[in-house]
């Protein structure tokens, strides 16, 4: 059975704190390995043409890639397997050239059943600091 | 059929496989270059048996990871997903069709080796006014469970349709 390393101290960590930030420029081609990778074949994230003809600028990134990017950033902080619960509303739009990047701030942390825990607001912003993601993550810590 | 009649319907149901290459490959599509993704020994050195899937995979795993013959009987008896006969009903008359929030709630880790069998339905539809806009919102539920039954991830899916 599968025992994820902790890789948090619940007692460095204070109500207030952040996790390091991960950027990301995002490229057309991070949305042609994400189609292929999840699946998610949508021509108004892979097919630029299609795009303009619906209207839109160009091709938009896949709300689920920002979650994942998200993602990525808590695992790094948390530790891989240690995620409890995590949930995003999708606010904007990614475009390609923008660079996103992650801001995970601390709002609590509670002993429970399952050991300590820690309470975040996870977001996502662009470089006006427009959100495009926003939401929380609760992870365990030792 | 009014909107409660499809509250708590059955969706669909898949069984999926969670094999490493597709979960690494998941893994380094959301820039994700952490070891325990990509080499066996650093994920058994971060406590895993297998390599892990990447939080948000489950969402993209049945494109991924099922196979034909494996497949559970489809719980809504030929009649397919009900999610998309709302959608379609709704699009009749314009407008636009968001992802507005996602949410995991994760019971065990994933890892290769697993095989999962998912179980969406419709926990709730209900449409609210906004700014001269209709919006109607769709959420939707899976719940992933191991060979042994015992639950994996649960994701909460909310689809708004918006005019």
């Amino acid at each position: 059975m599968a025992r994820p390393v902790l890789k948090l101290k619940a007692d460095g960590i204070e109500v207030g704190s952040e996790a390091p930030a991960v950027s990301h420029k995002l490229g057309r081609t991070d949305l042609v390995k994400y189609a292929g990778a999840s699946g998610d074949f949508n021509p108004m994230h892979s097919d630029e043409v299609a795009a303009k003809a619906a209207g839109l600028p160009s091709v938009f990134g896949h709300g689920m890639f920002s979650m994942g990017l998200l993602g990525r950033a808590i695992t790094d902080w948390a530790g891989v397997g240690n995620l409890l619960n995590y949930r995003v509303r999708f606010t904007k739009q990614t475009w390609p050239e923008e660079t996103l990047t992650t801001k995970i701030v601390v709002t609590g942390k509670e002993k429970t059943a399952q050991g300590n825990v820690i309470t975040a607001d996870v977001s996502l912003v662009n470089e006006k600091g427009e959100a495009k993601l926003a939401g929380s993550a609760r992870v365990l810590a030792a | 059929m009014s909107f409660d009649d499809y509250k708590g319907a059955p969706m669909s149901a898949h069984t999926v496989r969670v094999e490493r290459g597709a979960t690494s490959r998941f893994a380094a599509a959301v820039t994700d270059t952490n070891p325990v993704y990509h080499d066996l020994r650093a994920a058994q050195a971060a406590g895993f048996d297998g390599i892990p899937a990447p939080p948000t995979w489950t969402f993209a795993s049945t494109f991924l990871g099922a196979c034909a013959e494996e497949q559970p009987p489809d719980p809504t008896d030929g009649k397919g997903n009900p999610m998309m006969a709302i959608m379609s009903d709704l699009m009749k008359s314009g407008g636009l069709v968001l992802h507005g929030e996602q949410e995991f709630v994760y019971h065990r880790p994933v890892q290769s080796g697993d095989v999962l069998t998912s179980f969406g339905r419709i926990n709730d539809i209900y449409t609210r006014e906004s700014g001269g806009k209709v919006m109607t919102f769709v959420v939707m539920e899976t719940v992933f469970k191991n060979e042994k039954g015992e639950p994996v991830v649960t994701e909460i899916f909310n689809l708004i349709h918006r005019r």
